[in-house]
């Protein structure tokens, strides 16, 4: 089930008045959403919410099993185990394919034919982001960061709880279950600014990234024939790194909001990104629930920055470089976390060699356009499906295309980059604070207008239910 | 804070502020804006010509009558001709049998007989209804409703497009067609040189009702400006790629083999040809002769064919707005034609004997316009 869609509203209003009836005990309520949870997964493909299912069970009890256990290789045991399963889950279900076809190609490179039985998988949707999250359980618990759930529902809430289900925000068990054991106080202000975060999240997704930039986006990146010109492969470019912002984004304040509605609170995922100054800097404001995610379970435990620079690059560059794999079964997914590995190394070393340098007010926003500069870069990777389609895309915003064709009519063209720059422009304006701060100094009834405004053009857009990009991973 | 800031720690429960506003005033307020808009946009499109009970073609709609088409007596498939010009209740009056409508606008009648051909459970009549240039094309437009069928299977999906329903039998304003961002875009009047913006494509000239029963809509039946324009972004059937003597054999093979398939577990194949304006004719000829295209497709196939041309004087002349597709009262008139005629050319499909009596172009053309 998708966020942006009419079975969604029904779904979420049946919830709603569930979970805010009075006579249900906070134990039943917590059944109801978790019940509520696996019919939102299971309204995509039923059968798949066995893997939902094992995923919360192993992990379970691994928690169990390693907290009870007297050995630390005991320990270690059941650590690996729900690791072994968890990636096994993802490594079948999303890489199994691009394995096998790159193993095709390697043997055709060394002269032997293999044709290998059609591999026709469907990727479960979410399994990315909640494999990770009930792996933040164990790994937690076997660090010792935290101790396992005392009750089993609201574990397995953790895990299926829908508003962060199948796109994340990825929430760690520390987060999340000690907000399930008490019943929380629910105000009408929260419910009213979550529908308000639900409703700026909706026009995100439905109005701006559906509605005006993936038309721009497709019209260039899905061109059968024809190489784009300069002002295209921008256009389109910047067009998708609009979409995929507003998209995911999106996304994420719908999902704070349904909780906040619930009476949960989840973190932020996004802190004005496009406005980023350097790449660190970019990557605490983007996707920030994985970024940190990776950081403390990927790229500390490969020793971080602890171990010499040798050692801290290689740990950086791991990451990235398997950061971009999660996003996708593809290679191109791969250059995407390499360049953003590299921009990161590379600004290590400059913050090193320059580490006197306080930079002025000029210089950072030259740095940060400079940053969203690059970031776009790697958005062509991300975007185009062959690395032959990058390099026409390169070649072209380079302006060294032979023969280039316009594509993009001149109106799509000026929303598009008009909806880009009032994003960037946002971002800017709003980089030191947070979105609560600024709605909380605008007159009432501005607010008042602007969600109405923003309500009925999501409305006037009839969103068809397109799903969301990061549905994918 | 967030996670960025706390490395290597177990992240604590989140605070979420709720920012100090009058947050029930606001809300009305939103409610308000929302209603009057809401209102705005249904009285605008009751006045432009919308109406309520017309459902949006969808993938969605599209697979389920896919899904009904294993058990049918009769299916229809083919691109936006047959589907405008078939009458689903005037079949049902003559022959006791409601055929399911599996065709598609803008899209390869071929690709959708080699998807029924593909199909183990059909058994039935596929009536195949084809537009020429449209049949041998190399690409197969709108297929990706056959290739991707198994992604609106999901139950989120159905029932997505069941509540969709419900409102767009009660609400005019819910028209693919004039959603936000469509409108916005054509604005664009081909401003950019070289690139054909979206007033090159063709909007909105149908209206769907229940089960895919398809029909022109009544703004394009009259003169006017989008008439005007339905006629001009046809551009005349003329294709922007050659149609060699190599693509319609391709063609022609492929047709042959999908129909051997169907005939093979006990299903018939007939062909029908929709009409289209002399405007359009000419071209369509041009490009894909009937002697090449038509007549050696049912030859190879050993096919029953219904071509609109060899139907009855009484029927010739029949209202095309925009040149390509019939006004909804003379699809009825059409309907009624080409399968009395198929049934004296298939034993599959037989005429009841309370059958209502034939139609004539009378029965859908005013005598004025017929005498101009």
């Amino acid at each position: 089930m998708i966020f942006n869609s009419l079975t969604f509203v029904v779904f979420f209003a049946i919830v709603m008045v569930l979970h805010h009836a009075p006579f249900f005990s906070w134990d039943q309520k917590k059944l109801n959403l978790m019940i509520a949870s696996y019919l939102f997964y299971a309204a995509w493909n039923p059968p798949f919410v066995i893997l939902l299912w094992i995923s919360t069970v192993v992990d379970w009890w691994a928690a169990q099993w390693m907290v009870r256990a007297k050995h630390e290789r005991t320990r270690k045991a059941w650590m690996l185990a729900s690791v072994i399963v968890n990636l096994g889950m993802l490594g079948y279900f999303k890489y199994g394919g691009f394995l096998l076809n790159n193993f095709v190609e390697l043997m055709g490179t060394l002269g032997v034919v293999y044709q290998p039985p059609k591999w026709d998988i469907v990727l479960p949707v979410g399994i990315s982001f909640y494999t990770f999250a009930t792996l933040s359980y164990t790994l937690d618990v076997y660090l010792r960061r935290s101790k396992p759930a005392k009750h089993f529902l609201d574990y397995a809430l953790f895990v299926t709880f829908f508003p962060h289900l199948v796109a994340g925000p990825i929430m760690r068990p520390t987060e999340l279950v000690p907000q399930f054991e008490q019943k929380p106080r629910i105000t009408a202000h929260q419910i009213y600014f979550g529908l308000g975060l639900m409703t700026l999240g909706l026009f995100q997704k439905v109005v701006l990234a559906d509605g005006f930039l993936a038309p721009v986006v497709e019209k260039v990146f899905d061109a059968r024939e024809g190489v784009p010109t300069m002002l295209d492969a921008w256009t389109a470019t910047l067009a998708f790194s609009g979409q995929i912002f507003c998209d995911f984004a999106g996304y994420s304040s719908t999902a704070i909001g349904v909780a906040l509605c619930l009476g949960f609170a989840m973190p932020d995922n996004f802190r004005f990104p496009y406005a980023a100054v350097g790449f660190s800097d970019f990557w605490r404001r983007w996707h920030i629930t994985l970024s940190s995610w990776l950081r403390d379970y990927l790229y500390i435990p490969l020793g971080g920055n602890r171990h010499g620079q040798a050692r801290t690059y290689t740990a950086l560059m791991g990451t990235m470089l398997l950061g971009g794999l999660w996003h996708g079964a593809a290679w191109t997914f791969v250059a995407w976390g390499g360049l953003h590995g590299t921009y990161l190394a590379v600004e290590r070393w400059l913050r090193g060699r320059f580490a006197g340098w306080k930079p002025g007010p000029g210089s950072i926003v030259a740095l940060g356009l400079l940053t969203y500069l690059l970031v776009d870069i790697t958005w062509v990777f991300f975007r185009a499906k062959t690395f032959t389609g990058a390099a026409t895309m390169l070649q072209s915003m380079a302006g060294f295309a032979a023969k280039p064709v316009p594509m993009i009519a001149l109106l799509p063209m000026v929303y598009a980059l008009a909806i880009v720059a009032c994003i960037v422009g946002t971002h800017w304006a709003m980089r030191g604070k947070t979105l609560e701060i600024a709605v909380e100094r605008t007159p009432a009834w501005l607010v008042s207008a602007v969600l109405g405004v923003m309500g009925l053009a999501v409305i006037a857009e009839q969103g068809k239910g397109s799903a969301f990009i990061y549905f994918q991973f | 804070m967030t996670a960025s800031d706390r490395p290597g720690q177990a992240q604590p429960v989140p605070t979420r502020d709720i920012p100090k506003q009058p947050w029930g005033r606001i809300a009305l307020g939103m409610v308000a804006t929302l209603l009057l808009g809401v209102t705005a946009l249904e009285v605008n499109a009751r006045r432009i010509g919308l109406h309520a009970g017309d459902i949006d073609n969808s993938e969605v709609e599209w697979v389920k009558e896919r899904a009904h088409s294993e058990r049918a007596d009769v299916a229809i498939v083919g691109d936006s001709r047959i589907l405008f010009d078939t009458n689903l209740d005037r079949f049902e009056a003559l022959t006791g049998v409601r055929p399911v409508q599996l065709a598609i606008h803008g899209t390869s009648a071929l690709t959708l007989l080699e998807d029924v051909a593909d199909n183990p459970n059909f058994h039935g009549l596929l009536i195949v209804g084809l537009a020429d240039t449209m049949f041998f094309q190399p690409f197969d437009g709108y297929g990706g409703y056959v290739r991707h069928r198994n992604d609106f299977k999901s139950p989120s999906g159905r029932i997505g497009i069941e509540i969709d329903h419900v409102l767009q039998r009660r609400l005019a304003f819910l028209d693919s067609n004039y959603r936000l961002s469509v409108l916005a875009h054509r604005l664009d009047k081909d401003f950019r040189p070289g690139v054909e913006g979206p007033l090159d494509d063709i909007w909105k000239i149908q209206e769907v009702g229940e089960r895919r029963q398809t029909w022109m809509w009544d703004r394009i039946e009259r003169p006017g400006p989008l008439q005007a324009h339905a006629r001009w972004a046809w551009k005349g059937f003329k294709e922007k790629f050659p149609f060699t003597p190599q693509l319609i054999a391709k063609g022609q093979a492929r047709a042959k083999k999908a129909v051997e398939a169907i005939r093979a577990r006990g299903g018939e194949v007939v062909f029908v040809r929709p009409p289209s304006g002399p405007q359009l004719r000419v071209n369509e000829e041009a490009q894909v002769p009937k002697a090449k295209g038509w007549d050696v497709l049912l030859r190879n196939t050993h096919s029953a064919g219904v071509h609109f041309e060899d139907l009855p004087a009484s029927v010739q002349g029949l209202t095309l707005p925009e040149y390509s597709h019939l006004t909804r009262k003379c699809a009825v008139v059409f309907t009624d034609a080409y399968v009395r005629r198929l049934t004296q050319l298939t034993t599959r499909l037989k005429l009841r004997a309370d059958a209502p009596p034939p139609l004539s172009r009378a029965d859908c053309v005013s005598a004025k316009v017929a005498s101009l």
